[in-house]
Order: C-alpha cells, then structure tokens, then sequence
C-alpha cells in the first residue's frame, strides 16, 4: 500500500506562461477516499496526472517540486513499478479503449507488464467476475453502452492491481444509472480493498458523501482541505463558490444550524423540528397561474399530432405522440435510454421524418420542408460543443451559421457574443477554450440565425455546477425573449430548477406531461434532492429557492419556539 | 462493424491456428495447381467447409459476385486470347485485335481460371465469417507487435469514426449546411467542415488513447502475449489430415498431375492422374466431416 506526498508542486504545460499547478504540498495516506473539486482549468485533471507520472512524463512542460509514493520520489521508480501501483481511469470511455473485446481489453495492462499468461488468466478471470463483466466476455467493444465502456476501462486498470486509483470525471459521459453504477463500484473499492481513490467528479450530490476528504481547486491551488462536509459547505457557501451538493448549499446557504450530504441525513434533521412543520402549499399554485396567463398568449411553434416513427430495421421508435409547445415554454423531456427522446427531437428539427402523423412547425409541416430550410426556426445544440466548431475564431463560427442561412448581420451577433460573455475570445481560436466557453460558442452559432425554438440534447453533461447556472440563466433569459425552449435530460436537478413542464417518455410515448412540481415532487426516481428532501413534509417543493424558504420559515419557528420556552 | 459472429458448430470451436493454416493451405493449392479437376476439388473441399461453419447464405453473396466475374473473365480471355484449335465462331475484323477468333480453347481456359477465382473467394469468405480478427491478430502478434496494434486500433476505432461521421453531419445540416442539394462539386465543398471537424475530433481523441495506453504501461518493456485458446484432438486431427492433403498435392504438383495444358486443343483427363486429387478434397473435407459427426454423435463430440 501507497501513500502520496507531493511538495511544493509547480508545472507549467508546454507553451504555457501560467502555471496549471502552483506551489502544491499535500499528503494522501492510504486508503483515503479524496474528492477533488473545481472549476475547468482549476488544475485538477493535471493534478492527478502528476500523481500518476503523466506529467510531465507524457505530456512535456516545466516540472518543481516533487512526487513521493511511499517516500520514494516518482522520478526514481520505472515506469513499469509505477503503472502497478497507480491506476487511472480517464473522462470518455471511448477514448481509453484499445482492443476490440472486453478480454483482450482487460488483458492489455497485464500484457505491457509482461505477466505470464496463467498470472494474466487468473487476472482478468477474477476482475471480470468481480465487475460484473463476465456477460460481455467476449463482446465488441464498440457494441458496449457507454457504462459498460467505462465499467471495462476501470476493470482493465483493476487487473493490474493498483494500490491507489485515480478517475478523472470517470462519469461525466454516462447516464444517471450508469453514472451511479460506476461511484458504488469505486466505494466498495475503496472500502473493501482500502484502495486509495483521488476522484474528480462533478454530480457532487451522489459522491459527496463518499469522500473521507474534499479538496477544492482553483487556479492550479488548493484553496480548501477539509473532511467535514459542514465545514466545506459554510465555506463554500461564504465564497461564493458552486461546488457543493444542492442539498449542502440549501442548508448551509440559509445558515442552518447542521448541514447533511444525503437525503436520509437531511430527513433526520428535519425530523427533529417535526412539529414546526406544517405547510401550506401556495408556491407551485402561484407558478402555474402566472404559467397559465404565459401560456394563452403565446404563438405555436410545434404542433405534432399523432406522430408515429419506425427506423429502417423495423423498431418503432415513436408511438402516437401528441406535443404542442408555444412561444415561451421551457419543456424538459425525460426518460431512460431508448425511450425515444432523440428520435422525437430529429423529427422536429427534420432530420427524420414522420412515418404516420404530423408535425409542424410554425403551422408548416415537416416533410415538406427540408432540414436546411427548419434551421433558421429550429435551433439544435447536441451535447457535444466540438461537433460545431472548426474554423480559426469565434467570430467566423457565428458568421458561418449566417452565411450557411442566407442571412446578414444586423448587430444580431455582437449582442449574442455580448449576451454569452464571448465577446473577449471574438478572435480566439473556439477549440482552445475551456469546455463552458465551447458551449456558449456552439450556443451562438446556433443562435445567430434568431430561431424561434432552441433544442439542446443533454447541455449539462460534462459541465459543474457553476457552468450549469450560467447555462440555466442563459435559456431562462432566452426564453423571456419568447423562445420556446425544448431540452432532453438525464439531469434531474436542472430540470427541476429551471423548466416549466416537464414531459416523461418511456418506450416511445409520452407516458405523461405536465408543470414541474407535480411531475417531479410525487416520483420516487425522477425527482431532485430537494423534493426527496420534503417529501411528506411539504408538498410539491422542487427548487432550491422553495426550499430555503422552507428551512428559513423553520429557523425563525425555531427561534420564536426558543425565546417563548 | 464486426461481421463474425460465433456460430455453434465445430469449425467455430477450432483453434485460429487450424483455421489460418487451413486457408492458407487452400490458397497455396489453388496457386499450384491449374488442373481444371483439381481446383475443382479445392472448390468443393472449401465450400463444404463453409457450410458445416453455417455460412452458406453469406457465401451465396459471395458466389454470386463471382460467377458475374468468371463470365467476364471469359468472354474477354477467349476474345483476346486467338490460341487453340477448335474455332468455335469467327467474328468480323476489329482494329488493333484485327479478325476475331472464339476457340473452345481459350473458353475453357476462361473457366478454369474462373474455378481458381472461386476457390480463392470462397477462402476469403471463410475467414472473413469463420475466423475472430482478433484471435487471428493475436497468432501474428509475436511477428509484429506494433503493426498488429495499430490494426486492432483500427479495426476498432473505425465504428467509432462512422458514428463521429453521421452525428457531425446531422449537427452542421441543422446549421444550414446543405449536404443533401445542390450540385456535387457544391456539395463535396459543404462537406468541408465536416471533415475539419472529424480530423479535430480524430487527432484529439488519438492524444487521449495514448495517454490511455501509456498510463497502462504500453511501451514500459517487453510485453507478454494473453492466450486462452485451447487445442483439442479435433485440432490435432485435422492438422494431421491438411498436412497429408498438402504433401499429396504438392506430389501431384511435381510429377505434373495437377497441371493441364489447355492448347493447343483440349485432351482427355488421365484417370490415373486425378487419383492424388480425390486425396486432397477427402484431406481437405475433414473438417466438414468432422462437424458432421459432431453434431451427429455426442459420443464423439466428447472425444475430440
């Protein structure tokens, strides 16, 4: 077993005059389980790569300081002692894996190492059994879902039996479901193997409460280290800064006397000021009236009646779908993997058409139209922000998107680059930003054409906390503006603090439509932390604002209950 | 995508070292031998191996490809080609070929090749249906380490790069490039940011692979070669069969049996000569008779 010190730790990268990591001194003792957090280029990727040997071993750059594992300085061990001590898991599993199969995936470590073959047959037959794996033995890679993807490239670094394990967001890319799979296996890790984790995850709510240590980052320092989550979240929340779990924040946030990490522990709290709690349920009852006066004013934008969509080799995608969605709405569709959500997306923006039934955009139909000619109404931002840019500036990447529609500029772009904080990087290169700016250039281009619909398909994967708030203030100041907003999501909290309806496919039908708080306070699975918080407590609580309120109203009681004893 | 798909017989249960040593056999057969009768015999030897591995439809596709070729190959040898005796039809005089001359002859010939072209697709049929290309990348590993890496990658990279490809399409159509109208010199130019944005995403993606690789000590030293494959008596079986069939065929090949001389004119097959090929389909059949008896006496599946 390993334990990390680093001391007095600064690199640069290569062609870099700021330093991803300055003067770092932190020591991991075995069997830790570390959380680091912080924003992109807070240096915590490159933190981690330090400890692995990467950096600057792979990558280059200027290198102070020093690395010890187990007292002995990481420059001094060979490559191959060090790859059998620390393993690392990275972001994307499609670019980790090399082999075609699972076996051969798992096996690749073992055979760099130069094991014999029955040491590496007993390997891989004992992770793949222990992951779970043994089902997709001997599947195609590129036939696996992205959790199993990932799932395979942590099983293939288990195989080599590291003592300390490193995961770059190892879940930012996956599903909620898969997302969860992945930390669970990472804890048991962690504490049936006492393998030490340094984890840098952004869905903190489902991994705070794992860690033994949170270290926060920012611009290439720790800035906080700490192992209570009380304390991390006060501080947090006296900064200023978004990189604790809503339910940290909503505690800490109104000054609550204790802060818990998971909804059980949160209950219990609340358990304890029981007979304070007895609430009114005025606030959703509010919001669908001013929703409802919205609503009768606005323009139809998408009317889709009796939509029914079947793919080429026969799977019927869509089943009977009926969705009208006006000027100003904010709709979230949600549903598991398969559910048919993107297939409902493509026939709106034209990429497929529908095989039975209508849809209609601006009252013209669909099929009648081509996808070229739906852009300049229907605005499409997919998950991935590179898939749009290509060309040497910001400002050519929205030009590009006017040129394409036949448009001119009429102030329309200097006031989107305006609006998206971009207008600084006007001449830099879209693919050296960081992975917020990306997407608000991709945003940019898509709105330079003034669509009267935007979709986004996943906007939140990949991005932290802070980057999701900005983005929810984006699509809420868009959708004052009167542009109907249409996004597919896995993630739960967005939907629940920015939308209006929410819309639940399942197996190709929209199993149900409806307003925010009815939809997502009464379900078990599709409901935030805040509603899970409340439940049976106060009705039809969904965002973090309904929340504080709550939990302020409870303090005050509190403190008139005190003073009247 | 991957096309293999294992399948529940004998020939899908075989060491890849049996399998590659058996198409490599055949091939070298079909190279050596240019008697009609004896590429015949590889023919049949191979395609009844091909439907005992449960193939038969794919190689249908296969066949039906190539006897288009055949004909084509026919009609061309027996146009340009003016040797042999027996004039079948004698066509009008064309510049440069001057006067145009059907023989039997150079038909005949036509097919005989046509047969050594079957032979051929059918073996590359096989492999492409009955071997796993990782399994076989794997018997090459220990020539070329590196050279068989970058294949795998390949091969495994390249769904992934189809897949990148449509969805980049889909995204910049919905940014109004016109990739579907227009004409095809305006369209392959529209094609451009996808390219660009394909090459971005391919040498990104590359970067982090080899990070990948080089955190799981890709290059660190020698490395060890991961096997799980088994020999059985049936391996052993039909490797013993294919080196009989080899040496019989390569007899036949030196003392001339297995070559035919189509011109001048075409003569009788020699019976005693043809002995060495029933030899070589029997050898080359076995793994077809062996899947037989498998699926047709547990008892035997057992034992081999």
């Amino acid at each position: 077993m390993a334990f990390i010190k680093i001391k007095n730790l600064t690199y640069y990268y290569p062609d870099n005059k700021n330093p991803a990591l300055d003067s770092i001194s932190l020591e991991i003792p075995e069997g830790q389980f570390v959380l680091v957090v912080g924003g992109s280029g807070s240096g915590k990727s490159t933190l981690i790569r330090a400890i692995a040997g990467l950096v600057p071993d792979f990558y280059g750059g200027t290198y102070g300081g020093k690395v010890y594992l187990d007292n002995k300085e990481i420059k001094q061990l060979d490559r191959r002692s060090l790859v059998q001590q620390v393993g690392m898991v990275f972001q994307d599993p499609e670019s980790q894996l090399v082999m075609t199969n699972v076996e051969q995936e798992v096996a690749f470590g073992l055979e760099n190492l130069g094991l014999s073959n029955s040491l590496m047959k007993r390997r891989v037959m004992e992770v793949t059994s222990a992951m779970a794996l043994s089902d997709y033995f001997h599947s195609f890679t590129p036939e696996l879902s992205g959790g199993q993807k990932q799932k395979v490239a942590l099983a293939s670094v288990l195989a080599m039996q590291p003592d300390i394990l490193l995961l770059d967001e190892p879940t930012s890319q996956l599903d909620p479901i898969a997302g969860e799979e992945i930390l669970t296996m990472i804890r048991r890790l962690n504490e049936e193997n006492g393998i030490t984790v340094v984890l840098i995850e952004q869905r903190l709510e489902r991994c705070f409460h794992l860690a033994d240590r949170v270290l926060v980052m920012d611009k290439g320092k720790i800035i906080f280290d700490h192992h209570a989550p009380d304390t991390i979240s006060r501080w947090a929340v006296k900064n200023n800064t978004s990189f604790i779990p809503p339910l940290a924040k909503l505690f800490a946030g109104v000054g609550f006397s204790e802060v818990p990490t998971t909804v059980k522990q949160g209950r219990e709290i609340l358990k304890s000021y029981y007979p304070l709690l007895n609430f009114s349920t005025e606030t959703p009852t509010r919001a669908e009236k001013t929703k409802k006066s919205q609503k009768s004013s606005g323009e139809t934008i998408i009317d889709i009646q009796n939509l029914w969509f079947t793919y080429p080799n026969g799977q019927e995608a869509l089943k009977n779908i009926n969705l009208k969605i006006i000027s100003g709405d904010f709709v979230v569709i949600m549903g598991e993997n398969g559910a048919g959500k993107t297939t409902l997306m493509k026939n709106i923006n034209g990429l497929l058409k529908p095989g039975r039934g209508r849809v209609k955009v601006l009252n013209r139909d669909t099929k009648k139209l081509s996808v070229e000619e739906l852009a300049s109404t229907v605005g499409n931002l997919s998950q991935d922000p590179n898939d749009y840019l290509f060309l040497p500036t910001v400002g050519e990447e929205l030009f590009f998107t006017l040129k394409n529609l036949g448009l001119t500029d009429d102030g329309n772009c200097e006031e989107i680059l305006d609006r998206l904080q971009l207008t600084p990087y006007v001449d830099s290169n879209p693919r050296d930003l960081s992975t917020g700016e990306r997407q608000r250039v991709a945003l940019a281009s898509v709105l330079a054409a003034k669509p009267k619909l935007l979709l986004l398909d996943e906007p939140t994967r990949g991005l932290d906390y802070r980057l999701k708030e900005e983005l929810g203030d984006i699509l809420l100041q868009l959708q004052r503006e009167g542009i109907a907003i249409l996004v597919i999501t896995h993630d739960v909290e967005f939907a629940a603090e920015y939308a209006d309806d929410i819309v639940l496919m399942a197996e190709g039908s929209i199993i149900a439509r409806g307003n925010k708080y009815e939809m997502l306070s009464g379900s078990t699975f599709y409901s935030p932390q805040i509603s899970k918080l409340f439940n049976n407590i106060a009705d039809n609580v969904v965002t973090l604002n309904q929340g504080k309120e709550i939990l302020s109203k409870i303090m005050e009681l509190s403190k008139d209950e005190a003073l009247s004893v | 995508m991957l096309v293999y798909r294992e399948k529940d017989n004998l020939i899908h249960k075989l060491h890849p070292f049996t399998l590659i040593f058996y198409i490599g056999i055949v091939f070298l057969l079909s190279l050596v031998f240019n008697h009609p009768i004896y590429l015949l015999g590889l023919f049949l030897a191979v395609g009844a191996v091909i439907i005992a591995g449960g193939h038969f439809s794919e190689w249908k596709v296969y066949l039906k490809f190539s006897v288009t070729m055949i004909i084509i190959i026919m009609v061309i040898n027996a146009i340009f080609v003016q040797a042999g005796d027996t004039v079948l039809l004698v066509g009008p005089r064309v510049p440069v070929l001057g006067k145009i001359v059907i023989t039997l002859e150079a038909l005949a010939f036509g097919a005989g090749m046509g047969i050594r072209l079957l032979v051929m697709i059918s073996i590359f049929c096989l492999y492409t249906y009955a071997v796993h290309p990782d399994k076989a990348l794997k018997l090459f590993s220990r020539l070329g380490n590196k050279s068989v890496l970058v294949i795998t990658l390949s091969t495994r990279l390249f769904p992934l790069m189809v897949r990148d490809f449509q969805r980049i399409t889909e995204v910049q159509r919905c940014r109004g490039v016109k990739l579907d109208t227009g004409r095809w010199w305006e369209r392959a130019k529209n094609l451009l940011p996808v390219i660009s944005v394909l090459l971005l995403s391919c040498l990104e993606r590359s970067l982090q692979l080899a990070e990948s690789m080089h955190a799981r000590g890709y290059g660190s030293g020698s490395r060890s070669y991961y096997s799980r494959e088994l020999w059985r008596p049936r391996d052993y079986l039909i490797l013993s069969a294919l080196i009989i069939g080899l040496i019989s065929g390569l007899w036949a090949a030196l003392k001339g049996w297995s070559t035919y001389s189509y011109y001048p004119r075409l003569t009788l097959f020699n019976p005693g000569e043809l002995k060495t090929a029933v030899i070589v389909v029997i050898t080359l059949a076995v793994p077809a008779i062996l899947n037989w008896g498998w699926k047709k006496w547990p008892l035997l599946r057992s034992k081999i």
